[in-house]
């Protein structure tokens, strides 16, 4: 094992590479612009490629050309490059392109705050592209360690289940400097967790079946297999048509692989649940650390207070909200995005409470307060849009 | 069919799907015979199209690998790929004016930049004809179409001092061609040489659309009116006329005089992994 | 140690505060503790303060904010007034004098002073090593830090004048 302090950014790059990551398509942007820089370094060392696009459009255009070619290929951005994947992205879904995407998510809309965390992408990295009749699956690190992790379990995934996989971290974690674990040795690779897959192609002549089955290798072109893939409603065999049946198949396919192999790939973290608490705070990402430390204060203090943290964000673990509580969503945005899924997924006759902060942290003090305000049956204050009742 | 369809072409796209009377079959046809000419078989090709007439059209028409992309981002999936095939394979895409001088322009501009091999053919219907019939930027000034009722005023790429090839030319292009679709065997020397450039080709064919071009702008749907209309505005490069919209020719012919992006990819990439297997350093 | 020490720095942009914060984040890791470090740029960097927040722990560390600070190093009287109020009974307040030429006597934390910058021009014709010589002071006050190990940190991260560094820091720890 080999033990840096170093950006998560960096940590994401030695992640990609050790997944056999060997070709990346970047366009410069705040926080996610080293990632691209440590690529450029580290790719020719490893006979890989590194091209700096004309726009994040072009950029993750290239990256799925590179895949397309049987590599596997990444590119990272943050919220304004994120929008403009919109259109590859759906690309890459309809084709079944495997994909890494990381989205390093900055305060928005539009520029701006760019060096500063904010949680604006959540619904985003779900409706990821236009037309609907997808499904796709979304990692939230908490920590540069854990985004190494996921990022070798984006590549994973992405083999898997034919798909690009979206990273979706937060200018801290990208931007924050850490102590990084990078495994050497198959016993150290395997005792974090880490799993691999290896590009296979498909043969044909049926590179899209009508099932819900996953390992199912990808369309590679160059191969001498007669591949298809374009942006119309293919046929099994990939040649284009408009009909409502075969639209149905495609759709099916797109939404059932990955929602009927679930167990493959959700992870999550709890804490304090199993004494029915009072309280759960829902957090993802860099937030979540913040409450999870509050929440062991509380503990400390007597408070029942529990937590949840999706780690798979998308598809939502619905599963995990069973609990009647107070729920308490803590995110980086004033609107309240992922609070809306809790409200959905939660007993109904449970309130639902949104406590929003943007390009900060929430603090320990801050969060131990909204606590017991709503311990004492208060409703939150309201300060702007900080906190809101649903 | 006959001999280059059955040996090139998925017999379940014949007959195409294109419209009757549409001049796109002459220019897919004449670079299947290039392709042969120059004596490519079907695993040496993988066929890129786009979106619009000429995308639709041609995918997944070619026996080997075809894929098409969204409008105007073939050009950046072709860079990509281009990184991951085998040098000996091919790409070549047959696009729309609207997909190359339009929404794809600054992703085409920088495949030329970089001269990444592909043989572009920009199948030109003069507007965006697959959505109905508006003007392009390459309909011709004055041309009434459903989105230029009172005739074309804006600029196009092509007339009036202006030449959308002048701005490949300094871009880097290494292969630059202009023609229309019924130039037949001459049409199908320019594209034997834009396969045999290691680079950026791009061959520009203007085509006639029966349907909505020909049936706004000249107010009929026979075929020989377009076609007259067209092949009488064209003249090779050096005997046009004052009404000359389509000057007829190889541009520029610069094959095989600048590094072929993936090559130069391929081979830094090497180096540099080489130095940092040997010395452990860049 | 405690289970987790919060260690604050700031001062302006371009005096390296989040090369210090760096260095003792590295010396951290080097001993086989859990490190996480936040810095503040961008905005904050003109006229505000740049700030580096270190946490280092033996267990994973949750929140990697710096709410209360068991030792703040204060390099301006900006930083200085903007974040003593957040040092907790115990902690320490580590200040150059050069910058912070007061301190408020009201808070309940302890203030060492080290002039780190006059020491440094006065022995090196430059302030250039006046954050190797808080290191040095801070390596003495922080028994929880590897004295050798934040030296040798020092001489990784800079880049030039090893030697220099290396007496800077070895004044700094002297330093009473």
């Amino acid at each position: 094992m080999k033990r840096y302090l170093e950006t998560g950014n960096f940590a994401v790059a030695q992640a990609a590479i050790m997944a056999g990551c060997r070709a990346f398509a970047g366009y410069p942007i705040t926080p996610a612009t080293e990632i691209a820089e440590s690529m450029s370094r580290l790719l020719p060392r490893v006979g890989g490629y590194y091209v700096q696009a004309e726009d994040e459009t072009a950029a993750m255009h290239m990256a799925i050309g590179a895949a397309l070619g049987g590599m596997k290929a990444m590119t990272a951005t943050s919220g304004p490059g994120f929008i403009l994947y919109a259109d590859p992205y759906g690309w890459a879904i309809g084709c079944e392109i495997p994909l890494v995407v990381l989205n390093s998510q900055r305060v928005g809309p539009v520029s701006g705050i760019t060096g500063a965390p904010g949680q604006g992408e959540f619904y985003l990295s779900r409706y990821v592209t236009q037309g609907g009749n997808f499904e796709t699956i979304v990692l939230a690190p908490n920590t540069a360690q854990e985004a190494f992790q996921l990022t070798i379990e984006a590549f994973y995934l992405s083999e898997r289940f034919r798909t690009p996989v979206t990273i979706l971290a937060d200018q801290l974690i990208t931007d924050g400097w850490e102590d990084i674990s990078i495994p050497e040795t198959e016993q150290e690779k395997q005792a974090m967790g880490l799993r691999f897959a290896e590009r296979r192609v498909n043969p044909g002549p049926i590179f899209y079946p009508p099932t819900d089955e996953i390992d199912i290798p990808p369309v590679v072109m160059g191969k001498n297999t007669g591949a298809l893939c374009s942006d119309w409603t293919p046929t099994e065999e990939g040649y284009d048509i408009e009909t409502v049946e075969a639209q149905h198949k495609h759709a099916y396919r797109l939404i059932y692989k990955i929602r009927n192999h679930r167990d493959i790939f959700s992870r999550y973290e709890t804490l304090f649940l199993d004494d029915n608490p009072d309280i759960i705070v829902v957090a993802y990402g860099t937030p979540s650390r913040v409450v999870k430390t509050a929440v062991k204060q509380a503990r400390q203090l007597g408070k029942k207070i529990g937590m949840i943290r999706p780690i798979t964000l998308w598809p939502f673990p619905d599963e995990l909200f069973q609990k009647k509580a107070i729920y308490l969503t803590v995110e980086l945005n004033y609107d309240g995005q992922m609070v809306r899924e809790v409200r959905r997924t939660v007993p109904c006759e449970s309130a639902v409470h949104f406590l929003g902060k943007c390009g900060e942290l929430p603090t320990v003090a801050e969060l131990q307060e909204t606590f017991d305000r709503l311990l004492e049956g208060k409703p939150l204050e309201r300060r702007g849009w900080e906190t809101e009742a649903w | 069919m006959d001999y280059l369809s059955t040996k090139y072409l998925r017999s379940r796209k014949i007959p195409s799907t294109a419209c009757s009377g549409c001049g796109l079959g002459q220019c897919h046809k004449a670079l299947v015979k290039a392709i042969d000419e120059v004596g490519f078989g079907i695993n040496d090709i993988i066929w890129g199209t786009s979106i619009g007439c000429a995308g639709r059209q041609t995918y997944a028409t070619w026996k080997g690998d075809s894929f098409a992309g969204t409008h105007g981002r073939v050009y950046a999936i072709a860079r990509g790929l281009r990184l991951a095939l085998p040098p000996e394979k091919k790409l070549v895409l047959s696009v729309g004016d609207g997909d190359a001088f339009g929404i794809g322009f600054n992703h085409l501009l920088h495949a030329v930049r970089t001269n990444t091999q592909m043989t572009v053919m920009v199948c030109d219907n003069l507007g965006y004809q697959s959505t109905g019939g508006q003007y392009g930027w390459t309909t011709p000034e004055g041309v009434v179409t459903d989105s230029s009722p009172y005739g074309m005023f804006e600029p196009n790429w092509v007339q009036s001092g202006r030449d959308v090839l002048a701005i490949l030319r300094e871009a880097g292009a290494t292969f630059l061609a202009r023609h229309v679709s019924m130039d037949g065997a001459v049409l199908v020397g320019t594209l034997k040489k834009a396969l045999q450039n290691n680079g950026f080709s791009l061959v520009h064919v203007v085509y006639p659309c029966t349907t909505n071009f020909a049936n706004t702008a000249l107010g009929t749907r026979k075929p020989v009116t377009i076609f007259k209309w067209i092949k009488d505005r064209s003249a090779p490069l050096g005997k046009e006329k004052e009404d000359t919209l389509w000057r007829t020719g190889v541009y520029h012919d610069a094959s095989n005089s600048r590094p072929e992006f993936s090559q130069l990819m391929r081979e830094k990439v090497a180096e540099i992994h080489g130095r940092h297997e040997r010395e452990g350093t860049d | 140690m405690k289970e987790r020490i919060e260690i604050l720095a700031s001062g302006f942009g371009g005096q390296g505060v989040v090369r210090l914060g760096q260095i003792i984040g590295e010396a951290g890791v080097k001993q086989g503790l859990h490190v996480s470090m936040l810095k503040s740029h961008g905005t904050e960097m003109r006229g505000g303060y740049v700030r580096s927040q270190v946490v280092l722990s033996r267990e994973i560390i949750d929140s990697p904010i710096c709410e209360s600070p068991d030792y703040f190093i204060a390099l301006s009287l900006a930083a200085y007034q903007k974040f003593k109020d957040t040092v907790p009974e115990h902690g320490i307040i580590i200040y150059d004098p050069a910058f912070v030429e007061q301190v408020d006597k009201s808070l309940r934390c302890s203030h060492k002073a080290i002039p780190a910058k006059e020491l440094s021009t006065e022995n090196f014709d430059s302030p250039l090593f006046a954050n190797s010589l808080v290191l040095g002071f801070v390596a003495r006050l922080m028994d929880m830090l590897d004295r050798d190990l934040v030296l040798q940190s020092i001489l990784e991260v800079m880049p030039k004048f090893h030697e220099q560094n290396r007496e800077a820091f070895e004044m700094g720890y002297k330093y009473v």
